[in-house]
């Protein structure tokens, strides 16, 4: 069995500068299945999140000097694969848009009701010290509000991406991301 | 890290059994942490990322279009002729600079007086000439070898490549043109002099060769021109009415002879 690559990322988008297929299959291998996972978290068509895959790691391959060098390999990453995963959304049409794939009767619900995915004490105690009750608050906002929140604050997308990603106006999405700062503050106030 | 994402977690995060506030926790979580992502490789199916990475060789390995290309094809034109046509030296970015930057020089010297006005239409119908002398032929086309073997006749891809340079010449010659001092019969009186140009420098490559073609054709119009101007008593009186009835006849007989003898454009130029 072959011993795993050991290079950074950094160093794999150098060699991939210098024409190594190799290097891209390496990062490939890496980073497309939480790529993959997080995609199809915000959009339900298939099709469309394997084509979003493929173009982010070509358009890693023809540019990989992009790549500022400030912060992971792997938020940039999932910068162009947001931005592609938009613009896909957008040639679509309104048909696939953003559709949660979370089965609707565990929304809101406390984490130790779900079945199989209950949260270990030790996780619990962490969640609660790393983010206040931060999680509770976000899982009491609808599920639009959250949305608009992951899209923004989470991908890093600007409110005319987020409405192109969401289906939405941009000023929705400013209204709604002001509901939802409204909301997460009296919450945890 | 002090924390990492479980199994359970991940695997519920794959089936998409968690809150959004722990997906964003644990999304947040796998940009920076190696160990956690690798353990997300088992989830994500091994099919499906196998399969986008055929996918994503075989349009790594595809040649990149250029900009040309891009274009003809977005005009409709077939995949191979927009190659070849995309191909040709005279239709890159680099010669429209060159152009470009030869006609704002002209445009320049319009403006100091008739003298520039003159050198300009001299200088405006060399530019499709020598266009489609650098278009084609063994010394300049980098696809000659390719072209030889191409299923389209030499003379077509010769005439297709001739077209869109004569086009993008005038185009650019045109736009230029509008800059010119006076706008009057003098802005547009290169254009049958470029086409008969052109033209006799196609005809004339049938017999020889088409950058030495090119360059007797060019030598006789600025010095047929120049002689002109000194003999008879009116400017530019080689643009004028009579002039332009020769150049629309030494056009046409350019084409004429290009047609009839176009089974020489098929043979290599190796003389």
């Amino acid at each position: 069995m072959e011993r795993a690559d050991e290079r950074r990322d950094e160093a794999l988008l150098a060699a991939i500068a210098e024409g190594d297929r190799g290097a891209l299959r390496i990062l490939y291998d890496r980073h497309s299945p939480w790529l993959l996972l997080r995609l199809s978290r915000r959009c339900s068509d298939p099709g469309l999140v394997d084509e979003v895959l493929q173009d982010t790691f070509v358009a890693v391959w023809r540019k990989p000097r992009a790549f500022s060098g400030r912060g992971e390999v792997g938020a940039w990453l999932w910068g162009i694969a947001i931005r592609r995963l938009v613009d896909g959304l957008r040639r679509a049409g309104v048909r696939e848009r953003l559709v949660p794939r979370r089965r609707p009767s565990l929304e809101g619900l406390r984490p130790s009701r779900w079945a199989g995915a209950a949260p270990s004490a030790e996780e619990q105690v962490l969640l609660a010290v790393e983010h206040g009750d931060l999680a509770g608050a976000l899982n009491r906002l609808s599920p639009e509000l959250r949305a608009v929140v992951q899209a923004t604050v989470l991908d890093g997308l600007t409110t005319q991406e987020a409405g192109r990603l969401l289906g939405i106006p941009a000023g929705t999405v400013k209204t709604r991301m002001m509901r939802a700062r409204i909301q997460l503050r009296e919450d945890l106030t | 890290m002090s924390w990492h994402a479980g199994e359970p977690l991940l695997v519920a995060y794959a089936a998409g059994d968690i809150d959004d506030a722990r997906a964003f926790s644990l999304e947040a979580h796998l940009l920076a942490c190696p160990s956690c992502r690798s353990a997300c490789a088992r989830l994500a199916g091994r099919t499906r990322l196998d399969e986008a990475w055929a996918e994503i060789v075989d349009r790594v390995d595809r040649p990149r279009q250029r900009v040309a290309e891009r274009v003809l094809m977005r005009l409709g034109m077939k995949g191979h002729t927009a190659r070849l046509l995309g191909a040709t030296p005279s239709l890159q970015l680099s010669w429209f600079a060159a152009v470009a930057a030869a006609l704002a020089f002209g445009v320049l010297a319009a403006y100091a007086g008739d003298r520039g006005l003159l050198m300009f239409l001299i200088m405006a119908p060399l530019l499709p000439l020598a266009g489609v002398a650098a278009a084609y032929g063994p010394g300049i086309d980098p696809t000659y070898e390719i072209g030889l073997a191409a299923p389209m006749r030499g003379f077509l891809l010769l005439m297709v490549r001739a077209g869109a340079v004569l086009t993008s010449s005038t185009v650019l010659a045109g736009i230029a043109s509008l800059f010119l001092p006076r706008l009057d019969w003098t802005a547009a009186a290169w254009l049958l002099p470029a086409l008969a140009l052109t033209t006799a420098g196609l005809a004339l490559s049938t017999v020889l060769d088409p950058v030495r073609a090119a360059g007797i054709v060019g030598v006789a119009w600025v010095t047929g021109v120049l002689v002109v101007e000194r003999l008879a008593h009116p400017s530019f009186a080689a643009f004028r009415g009579t002039g332009q009835l020769v150049f629309l006849a030494l056009a046409l007989l350019g084409v004429w002879i290009v047609g009839a003898r176009r089974d020489r454009f098929e043979i290599t130029h190796d003389e």
